[in-house]
């Protein structure tokens, strides 16, 4: 643990207003960092592009799950009516998928749903239970009225010294450093 | 309105051929069983069973009817999108609120006076048949005869598409008015009226495609009905939009700098969330008449099983949804021209033909039959109705130049690409 106690986890910028941090997110984006995030009170349109962000892939997740729900639901129903105990009911064939339809549509969003979540927990790797942001005090104001920026000493082109005049001088913020714990 | 006529050479390449295929003798069997049973549930004779002639004026009336409903889908889409914009107090539609404004004072008093035709076909027996009937000798009528009978038909349907076009009249007015001084309090004396103006579309739209096209076959019932018009009204006036905004913002024309594919996005997912409601409310429209199984109600699906209509309804299922909503479920699709220009062709047709599969089942029981006067209506009446708006749409600014909003259609959600800031 003590050896830990020195090694930076990166730098946090503190930002006053969403247009500093959005400027500041372009800057981060167009000088090329990779291991860095902004975090914010409230969501900020358009800050995935100021960011760089790629597409989330979460869509595939969801896509997925959608798609498994649907012929799960069919199947179930024409398994339970049709084939195992088939029951006349109302009159209505064994088996169409119109009646199937509703039950296999919940299913369809239940997973898409499930997808949706769970996918996204795996490509956030979460749950996480530490995080060493959460030791900085002013840190806490992220949910109030300031806006976050770190960027991360695990990425290639961090440096604790050019990185801090990057974002003291260029993007005009306040600066501390976090250190693993 | 080139898109028109390729869609409807379209639509009689495609369907030339089927009525052919319908004739045959089992569905002309299929469909006397039919009419047998219509008959016997309701004690009353499901009228208009004789095949009309290509040059009558019943199938004159019929072709009318169905463009028509598809014009009046884009206006009274257009008008709902207005009111939503106001509703909302939406920013990012502000620059393209002047084309929806326009499209829906196509109602008052071009969509009135195209409605004069329909009233003089019914009033000669030509359309609805209840017409002709005396309520006393059907039940089915007699207990809708507050509805549907000739006066209240006459005095309601023009009066219904009066208010609705003094309504985007009036909205659109106070935002040209707004195009001079920029006072805000236009943008709030719309957002009341657009509260009020809600109610009226809803039972305005709803009264109106009763009147002009549940009441085809008046023993039929669908508390459905009305929302099912409208999801597919607002359905294909949003990839009409889509089209017609992308084209108002290429270089050079009157939009390029005040929409962006952020706005472009946005519509194409309305659309997409409309191709899911529209197939939400006709599903639960056939579903509950399948599943409660009542003569009174699924006679008007059983007429539409015999024949080639069966496979219209087909086309409807896997074209008005199936397709579109697997092909836009991609994020990136949304703005991929070469994909949206034929989903905007494709969208129109499938409007039409679910139009052509709410009218035409009366006069052609045994399956589709496509005449000259389908693509004469819907091509003319398309043009027609868009060149007056072209023409009404020029003489105002192209978007609302003042509105309080504009500015955030206009700067917001725009990120300058990786480089850009580098200016600075």
């Amino acid at each position: 643990m003590n050896s830990n106690r020195s090694k930076p986890h990166g730098l946090l910028a503190e930002f006053h207003t969403a247009a500093d941090i959005f400027e500041a997110a372009m800057r981060c984006r167009d000088a090329g960092f990779t291991q860095w995030d902004v975090y914010t009170p409230f969501p900020i349109h358009g800050m995935d592009e100021a960011m760089g962000l790629r597409k989330s892939p979460v869509g595939w997740f969801t896509f997925c799950g959608g798609f498994t729900g649907f012929f799960t639901g069919m199947t179930m129903i024409w398994y339970m009516n049709k084939f195992d105990y088939p029951l006349v009911v109302g009159g209505k064939p064994l088996f169409t998928p119109l009646y199937a339809f509703p039950v296999s549509y919940e299913m369809t969003i239940l997973l898409s749903a499930f997808g949706t979540l769970f996918g996204m927990f795996f490509l956030n790797q979460l749950p996480k239970f530490y995080n060493p942001l959460f030791k900085n005090e002013r840190f806490k104001k992220s949910t109030d009225d300031r806006f976050f920026l770190c960027i991360e000493a695990t990425d290639p082109k961090f440096g604790m010294d050019a990185t801090r005049t990057f974002l003291t001088e260029k993007c005009h913020a306040a600066v501390v450093e976090l250190v693993e714990d | 309105m080139a898109l028109g006529g390729v869609v409807a050479v379209a639509t009689i390449a495609l369907f030339g051929t089927l009525p052919t295929l319908g004739a045959d003798a089992g569905s002309a069997a299929h469909s006397a069983q039919e009419a047998a049973h219509a008959s016997a549930s309701h004690g009353t004779a499901d009228h208009a069973h004789v095949a009309v002639s290509v040059f009558s004026l019943k199938q004159i009336a019929h072709s009318y009817l169905t463009a028509y409903m598809f014009c009046l889908s884009l206006c009274v889409g257009s008008l709902f999108l207005t009111l939503a914009h106001h509703l909302f107090d939406a920013g990012w539609s502000a620059s393209i609120r002047r084309v929806t404004e326009t499209v829906a004072s196509l109602l008052f008093p071009w969509m009135l006076i195209l409605a004069l035709p329909i009233i003089g076909f019914a009033w000669t027996g030509n359309l609805h048949a209840w017409f002709k009937i005396n309520p006393a000798d059907d039940h089915a009528l007699d207990v809708k005869k507050v509805l549907f009978n000739p006066m209240a038909f006459t005095v309601m349907v023009p009066t219904l598409i009066t208010l609705l076009g003094l309504l985007a009249r009036q909205i659109r007015a106070w935002s040209i008015a707004q195009d001079k001084d920029g006072a805000a309090h236009w943008t709030s004396k719309s957002r009341k009226l657009s509260a009020a103006g809600i109610f009226l579309f809803a039972f305005g739209v709803t009264l109106l495609c009763f009147l002009l096209m549940k009441s085809l076959q008046h023993q039929f019932f669908s508390t459905m009905y009305g929302v099912y018009y409208f999801a597919g009204s607002v359905w294909t006036t949003l990839i009409t939009l889509y089209l017609l905004t992308m084209w108002l913002s290429q270089p050079g024309r009157p939009l390029e700098k005040v929409y962006f594919k952020r706005q472009q996005q946005d519509l194409a997912v309305l659309f997409f969330a409309f191709t899911v409601f529209y197939a939400y409310i006709h599903f639960s429209q056939y579903f509950l008449i399948w599943n409660a199984a009542l003569p009174e109600e699924t006679f008007w699906y059983v007429r539409r099983e015999v024949g080639s209509w069966k496979w219209v309804g087909m086309i409807i299922l896997f074209g008005h949804f199936f397709v579109p909503f697997l092909l836009l479920l991609n994020q990136d699709i949304k703005r991929n021209m070469a994909v949206m220009i034929p989903v905007g062709a494709w969208a129109w047709l499938m409007q039409y033909i679910d139009m052509t599969y709410n009218v035409m089942p009366v006069v052609h029981p045994d399956g589709l039959h496509l005449t000259l006067w389908d693509p004469i209506f819907w091509i003319g009446m398309s043009v027609l109705l868009g060149r007056l708006f072209w023409s009404e749409y020029q003489k105002n600014p192209p978007y609302p130049l003042k509105d309080p909003r504009l500015q955030e259609a206009i700067v917001h959600h725009e990120v300058p690409a990786p480089g850009a800031s580098a200016a600075h």
